[in-house]
């Protein structure tokens, strides 16, 4: 489904991501874990498409098509979903008109007929009793006002009503108390299935508790360092990510080595 | 040079009493005297209208046969084409008819004194011909909206409207001043509109510019409020090469409520001007404006507000807001928001920003599926919405929003991607 190769990215000339390769395929959930400042957030962003970063070398496939000449929106139409760290506050735009809006554009672009504001509201009801959320906030402005754990219920919440078939969420976790986390992992756990992939870009490995990944990466000035099994999120846990210090100074020597 | 002769042909085809004649002579003169007023005056140093000055400008003999279209109103339409009314609801009353008749019948108290003696109220008040009053006895109430709309459709035609308000005590009005023309021709409208609300009195005015695209607008709109009267205004420019508009409120008596809301959109070459000018003349007034502005292309928009609280006007409550938005670098808006206060006890404030539309929020919106003219399309309207609040209690929503949409700069087809 997603196929990364040998990505680097700069910013402003500052080399960030140094040569990633990632591939997950549909069904599986991969954890991105790493320090800050290590990229995570950086590679998340050039996924969805944001404009500003500087693609020096490699490629990015998803579903078979080259995805770094198209535009967020048409990543988005193609079934790519971001959970943004951030989310943003749009005030005046109302949460339902956002989701109407994108689901309408989504629709559109898959030939599909579009929902009208009834259907909608039917629509979009246990989606909504899903994560815990109360019909107003589909008429309060886009993300205004919310508390943290709100701005990423809503985020879950709009991911549920774009069901996507790749979804990367970018420390979703951060920021929320347990009973929020538990509502959110519930959201996303009942996202999972065999045709969607989930890529969780986290800090700490407590949302691994709940959303239980197929596979864990390190990611560590800007490369991924180590990949493997869910055991691996507990030992970055139990050590923390000072011993990638001389994980890092080993991939990088290796990589100058290999590269006269 | 000022076309001397284009006024006084205009001035000598009016019939009046000849005391207001007379007036008319004097207020043309001293027109003339100080000509039209230019970047010298501090409160003009945005604005040139040096082009009236080459232009062949007239008064209409007669209407064009081509009408403008009629649109459908949502109430009670007066119409006037180049000065001449073409399209009444209602038979001329006692409440709604036009200026001249009222005048003839018999003095109008406060007619000509709301308005400054500034050079193009001057002129306003030498050659407005028809007209409209609006008068609302003691207590009453008019059931559905006044609209009145002033149309040009001779190329060169100079157009001064009139109209006069009074809301007697208790009385609630809504009025629609809807100013237009013919898209292919240069012409000037220099409307001047005094509102006087006696104690209690309550309206809501909207007043839409959306001129074509090589008129000009000088329009003025003064008002006096007496005792709890409440006054609530959205202004809106969305149309025309050179607009400006003048709002003068003077919160005369106690307890006395202003809100001003507008928004304005200056794109091509458009300038599109903005001065409100609030006087707290009287304790416990409020006062709130709350614009916002839109340039793109070479458009440049003006943003001038002085709220004044007089001395003794103590407890009053002043408040400005003017958020504007750049959508091109060549794009200008110059806002100049101004507290003057001399009473005490009184709460103030005002924030202007200037920005342009915020990239997360646009990126936000994109990467959830919506392209970049609908992501911007959805920003516009959020940002303009804010100042809009007035339209649904008045039932004009479902007028307005289409045009104001319309009206919106739409996003251009290039973009730079990495």
């Amino acid at each position: 489904m997603l196929e990364i190769r040998n990505l680097h990215v700069s910013i402003a000339g500052k080399p960030i991501l140094k040569g990633i390769d990632l591939s997950l395929r549909p069904g599986e959930v991969h954890a991105i874990m790493g320090p800050n400042g290590s990229g995570k957030s950086t590679l998340a962003q050039v996924l969805a498409g944001r404009e500003g970063y500087e693609i020096s070398a490699g490629s990015v496939r998803y579903l078979g098509r080259d995805l770094l000449p198209l535009p967020p929106e048409e990543r988005a139409r193609a079934g790519l979903f971001l959970a943004f760290q951030y989310p943003l506050e749009i005030p005046g735009v109302a949460n339902a008109q956002l989701l109407r809006t994108a689901l309408n554009g989504q629709r559109r672009a898959r030939g599909e007929a579009e929902i009208d504001a009834f259907d909608f509201l039917e629509f979009v009801q246990d989606k909504l009793a899903l994560l815990g959320m109360d019909e107003s906030f589909l008429y309060r402005a886009v993300n205004e006002g919310f508390s943290g754990g709100e701005k990423k219920r809503n985020e879950i919440l709009q991911m549920a009503v774009l069901a996507p078939r790749l979804a990367i969420l970018d420390e979703t976790d951060s920021g929320l108390d347990i009973d929020a986390l538990h509502v959110v992992a519930r959201g996303v756990n009942s996202l999972r299935s065999n045709e969607r992939a989930i890529l969780l870009v986290t800090h700490y490995q407590r949302l691994l508790n709940f959303i239980e990944p197929d596979r864990v990466h390190v990611l560590a000035g800007g490369r991924i360092v180590r990949s493997g099994g869910p055991g691996l999120a507990l030992e970055l846990e139990a050590k923390g990510y000072a011993w990638l210090a001389d994980a890092q100074t080993v991939a990088q020597t290796v990589a100058e080595e290999a590269s006269p | 040079m000022i076309a001397l002769a284009a006024y006084r042909d205009a001035l000598s085809r009016i019939e009046a009493p000849p005391g207001l004649a007379a007036l008319r002579r004097t207020h043309l003169r001293k027109f003339l005297q100080a000509g039209l007023p230019d970047r010298q005056h501090e409160d003009w140093r945005y604005t040139s209208l040096a082009h009236l000055e080459h232009m062949p400008l007239h008064a209409p003999l007669a209407p064009t046969p081509a009408l403008l279209a009629l649109e459908a109103y949502p109430g009670e339409l007066r119409a006037w084409l180049d000065d001449r009314p073409v399209q009444q609801d209602v038979p001329p009353s006692a409440v709604l008819g036009a200026l001249a008749d009222v005048i003839g019948a018999g003095a109008l108290p406060a007619f000509g004194s709301l308005a400054p003696d500034s050079a193009l109220a001057r002129l306003n008040a030498a050659l407005w011909r028809e007209g409209a009053s609006l008068r609302v006895p003691a207590g009453e109430r008019l059931a559905r909206p006044v609209f009145l709309r002033f149309a040009a459709a001779a190329a060169d035609a100079m157009l001064h409207p009139r109209v006069f308000v009074h809301l007697a005590e208790g009385a609630e009005a809504i009025l629609v001043e809807h100013f237009l023309g013919d898209p292919g021709i240069a012409y000037w409208q220099n409307p001047v509109t005094e509102i006087a609300l006696e104690a209690g009195a309550r309206l809501t005015h909207l007043r839409l510019i959306e001129e074509g695209p090589l008129a000009t607008h000088t329009g003025l709109t003064a008002v006096r409020q007496e005792r709890d009267s409440r006054y609530q205004a959205l202004n809106l420019t969305l149309g025309g090469r050179v607009t400006r508009h003048e709002l003068g409120v003077t919160l005369a008596g106690p307890g006395a409520e202003a809100r001003l809301d507008g928004v304005f959109i200056a794109d091509a070459r458009n300038s599109a001007e903005q001065h409100v000018r609030v006087v707290h003349q009287a304790p416990h007034g409020t006062s709130r404006t709350l614009y916002r502005g839109l340039a793109d292309g070479r458009g440049r928009g003006v943003f001038d507000a002085r709220a004044e609280v007089q001395p003794h006007a103590d407890g009053s409550d002043a408040r400005q807001s003017s958020r504007n938005l750049l959508l091109s670098p060549q794009a200008e808006i110059d806002v100049k928001p101004q507290l003057v206060i001399h009473a005490d006890d009184i709460q103030c404030s005002h924030g202007a920003t200037v920005g342009s539309l915020d990239e997360d929020a646009l990126f936000y919106l994109r990467s959830r599926g919506i392209d970049t003219a609908g992501a911007r399309q959805l920003l516009l309207e959020a940002f303009v919405e804010e100042a809009l609040g007035l339209l649904d209690a008045a039932g004009l929503r479902g007028w307005l929003m289409p045009r104001l949409l319309a009206s919106l700069p739409r996003a251009r087809t290039v973009e730079v991607r990495p």
